[in-house]
C-alpha cells in the first residue's frame, strides 16, 4: 500500500513538471511571436494517437509488449496530459467554426468519459462484491430464466385443485414483471433497496390470508426475490461497465477523424489563419 | 458434410519405443532377454494382472537406446518422466561435492519453441474460427539444440568428456545399475546431469511401468532398491537444498544420510485422497490427514518434505486453525530443537503437522539436529536471529500468509499445490474479460479457462490448471500424454498421445481440464472410424508455453486483478497476497 502512494506520488509530480515544461515551452515559442496553435496542436495529436493506439494494444495481449496495466496507467497519464495541451491548444475557449465546435465537445466527451470510466473501474469491483453471487454477464439471463421458472413451478405446478387463488393472483399483480427481465436500475445504481422492501412488505401483507402449505411456499418465493434482485444488482453494474466502453471507444475513433480533418485543413490554411 | 473419421486410440497404440528419439521398436525376442536376466528376472511375473503382464509392460512401456561417447542421457534441473537401467557400457553423473557442478551453457539449455513474432501476430487473422481444430497428421517438431544426430535420434552431447571429468566431479554407474527413478517416481526434477562414457546402451522406462511393477511386484525388491538409492545418491544433495546443511561436515553429513528415517503418508497413486479433501469440507486430522507430529508432542527430529505437502495447524478453542504450511525442501521443528539446545529442557511443537495427500518426508533425528546446530554456531540468542532471516529469505521457512482463514481456504480447497496459481482480485477486476480474450487468441480462438471458480475472500481461483507440485492428473495417464515439459516443468498435454480417455480430466481435482470434440481445419467433427462417436481430447491452460512473454492472460488485465503465483514460494505467496 505504500508503494502504491509513493507511486502515486511520484507520477503526479512527473506530470506536473511535464506540463510545466509544455506551458513553459509554449509561452518561449509564442513569445517568438511564432505560432504556438502547431506545436500544441501536434503534440495533442501524437497525445490522441498513443491514447486509443491502448486498443490495439488490448487485441495484441500475447505479444510481451509490457503490461496492459502499464499501458492503462500511462494511458490514464497520457489522457490528462492531453487535457493540459488541449487547454492551452483551445485557450480555453469554446471555438465558433461549426467543425471545431464538434470536435471542442467530442474531445470533451471522450475525457469525461475517460474520467467516468476510471471512476467506475475503481468502484464498481467493490460493489460487485458486495451483493450476490459472482455470474458471467452472458449468463445473467439463464440464471433469470431459471429463477423464473422455479418460481412458476411454486406458484402453479404444485397445485392441489384445491389450491386458492392467492398466490397466483399476488404474482400475476407484483411479481410476473418483475421476473421478466432486468429491474428496478436506477434503484441498484442507487444502492437503494426501497423496492425490495415494498415487496417484502406485499408478502409480509399476503402471509395471514394464506394457509400454512401456501406460507412455505411464499417463503421460498421470498428467497426467490431476494436471488433475483442480487442478480438484477449484478447485471446493471456489469451493464454499465460494458456500456460505457462503447461510449468512450468510438467516440475516440471518432475524435481521430476529426483532429486528422482539423489538422489538414489547419496546415492548408495555415498562411491565413491566425 | 463429409466426416474425417481415424479410429480412437488406445493405450499401448503407440509403444515407448515408436516414440521420438526410440532406435528400434521393443521386439518379443528383446523382452525375453531381458526378463532372463537381473533384477527383472527376481520379479515375480505371477502377480501381475492378465491384462497387465509384465512382458506387455517391458514391451510397451520401455526402450533400448545406445547412446555415443559425451550424449547427455538427463540433465539436472529437468523433469523426471523415466527411469533408466544401464544394460551395457557406462555412465557418468555429474556431482556437485566440491567441484563447480556441470554448468547450463554446455548441457545445451534452450528455450522452448516458442512462437516469432510473426508467427504471434498472425494469430489474429490465422487463428481458425471454428473450435478445436487439430493437424492429425502432424508430427512433433524436432528441437533445434546444438546437437547431433545418431542412434535415429537428435542428442546434446558434451563435447569433450575427458575434459569434462577433469573439470567437474562425477561419479560412474556401471551396467546394472538404475538411475533416474527417484525423479520419475517422486514426480520431481533431476537432481543430477548424466552423460555416457564412451558407447552405452540403456533400457529406458516410463514411469506409468514402473509404477505398474512396483504395484505388482511381491518380492518388492525394485522399491527397497529406489529406497537405497535415495540415501547413497540423492539424499545429502537434497539436505543440502536447505541452508541449515550447507555448512554441514562431511562427517556428519555422512552419519545424517546413514540414520535418516524416510516417512511417506497417503497413498502413492490414488488421486482418492486429494478428492476426498477437497469435498470433505471438514478439514481436521481428525477429518483424515495423517497426523506426522502432535501439536505438543517434543519432536524426535526435524521433518523435511521431500514430495508432496504438509499442513501446519494449531489448536484454536475447539478446533484447529490452519496457520502455515510445508512444500518440498522445507523443514518443521527446527525452533522447537533449536530451543531445546539453548534450555537445555525439551520444548514441545507449538503448532501440528500434518500430511495433505501423498507426503514423501526424511526425519532428521534430534541429537544429530543438536549436533548440527552446535556445530553452526547458531545456538546464541543473536545467531538464532540471524539463522532464521538466513531460512526464512531461501524459502525453506513455512508458507504463511497474514490472513488465517484466505491461508486456511487454500489449504483446505488444495490451491496450495499450484505453482503457477491463477487468482483474481475481485476488488480490482471490473469483469472485463480481457483476460479470457487474451488466453482465447493465443490459443486458437478456443479460451483455455473462463471466469468462473470458488472465491476465498475477494480472491477468486478460476477453474484453470495450477501447474500442480504434484499433478495427480498425470497419475493415470496410460500414454503419459499429459506430462512435465522438460525445460520449466510446466504441465502439458501432447495432442498427438492424447487418447481422449478422461482420465486427466476426472483425476484433476480443479476441474482444470476440459474434454473437447476435436475437428479438423474444416470445422467437421472427427469420429471415430469404428464407432462412429466423436473423437475427444484434454485441453487446459498451457502457460502460453508457445507465446512470446508468456501467459496472455496476466499481460492483458488492465487492473492487474489477475496475477499468477508460485505457492511454493513463500515470499512471492505473502507479498502476493498482500498487494
Ligand atoms: S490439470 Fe489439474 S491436477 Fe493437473 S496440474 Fe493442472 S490443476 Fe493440477
Ligand atoms: S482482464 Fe482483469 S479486470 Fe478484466 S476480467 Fe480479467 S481479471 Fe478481471
Amino acid at each position: 500500500m505504500k508503494h502504491f502512494w509513493v507511486q502515486q506520488r511520484i507520477t503526479f509530480l512527473v506530470f506536473t513538471v511535464i506540463s510545466l515544461l509544455i506551458l513553459a515551452g509554449c509561452y518561449l515559442f509564442s513569445i517568438t511571436l511564432s505560432k504556438t496553435s502547431f506545436a500544441s496542436g501536434t503534440i495533442l495529436l501524437l497525445c490522441i494517437f498513443f491514447l486509443a493506439s491502448y486498443q490495439l494494444r488490448k487485441k495484441i495481449s500475447f505479444l510481451p509488449l509490457g503490461s496492459s496495466a502499464a499501458w492503462l496507467r500511462f494511458h490514464i497519464f497520457i489522457g490528462f496530459l492531453s487535457f493540459v495541451v488541449f487547454a492551452l491548444h483551445s485557450r480555453l475557449q469554446i471555438p465558433n467554426g461549426l467543425l471545431e465546435v464538434i470536435l471542442f465537445l467530442t474531445y470533451y466527451i471522450v475525457f469525461l468519459s475517460g474520467i467516468f470510466g476510471w471512476f467506475l473501474s475503481r468502484t464498481i469491483p467493490y460493489r460487485l462484491l458486495s451483493r450476490g453471487e459472482e455470474v458471467l454477464f452472458e449468463r445473467i439471463p439463464m440464471h433469470r430464466n431459471k429463477i423464473h421458472d422455479r418460481v412458476k413451478t411454486l406458484i402453479f405446478d404444485d397445485a392441489q385443485p384445491e389450491q386458492g387463488a392467492a398466490l397466483p393472483d399476488f404474482y400475476h399483480k407484483h411479481l410476473q414483471e418483475f421476473f421478466e427481465g432486468p429491474r428496478h436500475q436506477i434503484s441498484h445504481i442507487l444502492h437503494s433497496e426501497r423496492h425490495l422492501h415494498q415487496l417484502k412488505q406485499k408478502i409480509s401483507a399476503l402471509q395471514p390470508f394464506l394457509d400454512e402449505q401456501e406460507q412455505v411456499r411464499l417463503q421460498q418465493i421470498a428467497e426467490q426475490i431476494q436471488l433475483k434482485d442480487d442478480l438484477d444488482y449484478q447485471y446493471i453494474f456489469q451493464a454499465i461497465i460494458k456500456l460505457w466502453l462503447f461510449v468512450h471507444v468510438p467516440l475516440t475513433y471518432s475524435l481521430i477523424i476529426f483532429s486528422l480533418y482539423h489538422a489538414l485543413a489547419a496546415c492548408a490554411f495555415a498562411s491565413t489563419s491566425g | 458434410m463429409s466426416e474425417p473419421s481415424i479410429s480412437r486410440p488406445r493405450r499401448w497404440d503407440k509403444p515407448f519405443s515408436l516414440e521420438p528419439g526410440s532406435e528400434d521398436e521393443m521386439t518379443d525376442t528383446a523382452v525375453e532377454i531381458l526378463l532372463g536376466k537381473p533384477p527383472f528376472s527376481e520379479i515375480d511375473p505371477a502377480g501381475f494382472k492378465r491384462s497387465l503382464p509384465l512382458h506387455d509392460i517391458i514391451k510397451n512401456d520401455a526402450r533400448i537406446i545406445g547412446f555415443d561417447d559425451g550424449d547427455i542421457v538427463v540433465r539436472r534441473g529437468d523433469w523426471g518422466n523415466s527411469a533408466f537401467f544401464i544394460l551395457s557400457g557406462n555412465v557418468r553423473v555429474g556431482l556437485e561435492r566440491g567441484k563447480p557442478t556441470l554448468p547450463d551453457e554446455i548441457l545445451g539449455r534452450h528455450d522452448n519453441k516458442v512462437k516469432t513474432l510473426w508467427e504471434s501476430f498472425a494469430q489474429l487473422w490465422r487463428n481458425h474460427s471454428v473450435p478445436e481444430v487439430r493437424k492429425l497428421d502432424s508430427v512433433f517438431s524436432k528441437s533445434e539444440l546444438k546437437t547431433r544426430h545418431a542412434h535415429n535420434s537428435t542428442r546434446i552431447y558434451l563435447q569433450e568428456v575427458s575434459a569434462v571429468l577433469d573439470k567437474y566431479h562425477t561419479a560412474r554407474l556401471d551396467a546394472g545399475h538404475w538411475f533416474g527413478e527417484l525423479a520419475a517416481l517422486g514426480r520431481t526434477s533431476r537432481v543430477a546431469t548424466v552423460f555416457s562414457e564412451g558407447v552405452s546402451q540403456l533400457l529406458e522406462i516410463r514411469w506409468q511401468g514402473i509404477r505398474d511393477i512396483l504395484r505388482h511386484d511381491q518380492n518388492g525388491k525394485l522399491k527397497q532398491y529406489i529406497e537405497d538409492a535415495f540415501r547413497e545418491r540423492a539424499l545429502a544433495a537434497f539436505l543440502r537444498t536447505t541452508p541449515l546443511f550447507h555448512d554441514c561436515q562431511p562427517e556428519l553429513m555422512q552419519r545424517i544420510v546413514d540414520q535418516v528415517e524416510f516417512h511417506t503418508f497417503g497413498n502413492y497413486d490414488s488421486p482418492k485422497p486429494f478428492k476426498d479433501l477437497i469435498e470433505n469440507q471438514d478439514h481436521t486430522t481428525e477429518g483424515g490427514e495423517p497426523v506426522i507430529i502432535r501439536e505438543g508432542d517434543y519432536p524426535s527430529g526435524i521433518v523435511m518434505i521431500r514430495s508432496g505437502l504438509a499442513r501446519i495447524s494449531q489448536r484454536h478453542y475447539n478446533g484447529r486453525r490452519t496457520v502455515g504450511y510445508l512444500s518440498p525442501g522445507q523443514i518443521f521443528g527446527l525452533d522447537e530443537i533449536r530451543a531445546e539446545v539453548q534450555s537445555l529442557t525439551p520444548v514441545g511443537c507449538s503448532t501440528q503437522l500434518s500430511a495433505i495427500g501423498h507426503l514423501n518426508a526424511v526425519l532428521v533425528p534430534t541429537a544429530l539436529v543438536e549436533e548440527l546446530l552446535k556445530q553452526n554456531g547458531s545456538v546464541g540468542a543473536a545467531d538464532l536471529h540471524e539463522v532464521k532471516t538466513h531460512v526464512s529469505d531461501s524459502g525453506s521457512n513455512s508458507v504463511k500468509i497474514n490472513d488465517d482463514t484466505l491461508l486456511s481456504q487454500l489449504v483446505d480447497q488444495n490451491f496450495v499445490q499450484g505453482t503457477s496459481l491463477m487468482v483474481i482480485d475481485l476488488e480490482r477486476c471490473t469483469r472485463c474479460d480481457d483476460c479470457v480474450r487474451a488466453c482465447s487468441t493465443a490459443h486458437d480462438n478456443n479460451p483455455r479457462f473462463i471466469r468462473h471458480g470458488p472465491i476465498l475472500n475477494q480472491y477468486m481461483v478460476p477453474n484453470s490448471c495450477l501447474h500442480c507440485v504434484d499433478p495427480i492428473c498425470m497419475i493415470e495417464c496410460p500414454t503419459g500424454a499429459i506430462f512435465r515439459d522438460f525445460a520449466q516443468g510446466d504441465i502439458i498435454i501432447n495432442e498427438q498421445t492424447c487418447i481422449g480417455c478422461a482420465q486427466c480430466a476426472s483425476n484433476c481435482p480443479f476441474d482444470a481440464i476440459r474434454m473437447v470434440d476435436i475437428r479438423d481445419s474444416k470445422g467437421n467433427i472427427i469420429v471415430d472410424s469404428k464407432t462412429r462417436s466423436p473423437l475427444t481430447q484434454a485441453t487446459k491452460c498451457d502457460l502460453c508455453i508457445d507465446q512470446k512473454g508468456g501467459p496472455a492472460c496476466e499481460r492483458a488485465c488492465p487492473h492487474d486483478a489477475l496475477f499468477r503465483v508460485d505457492m511454493q514460494d513463500a515470499a512471492q505467496v505473502g507479498e502476493a497476497f498482500s498487494r
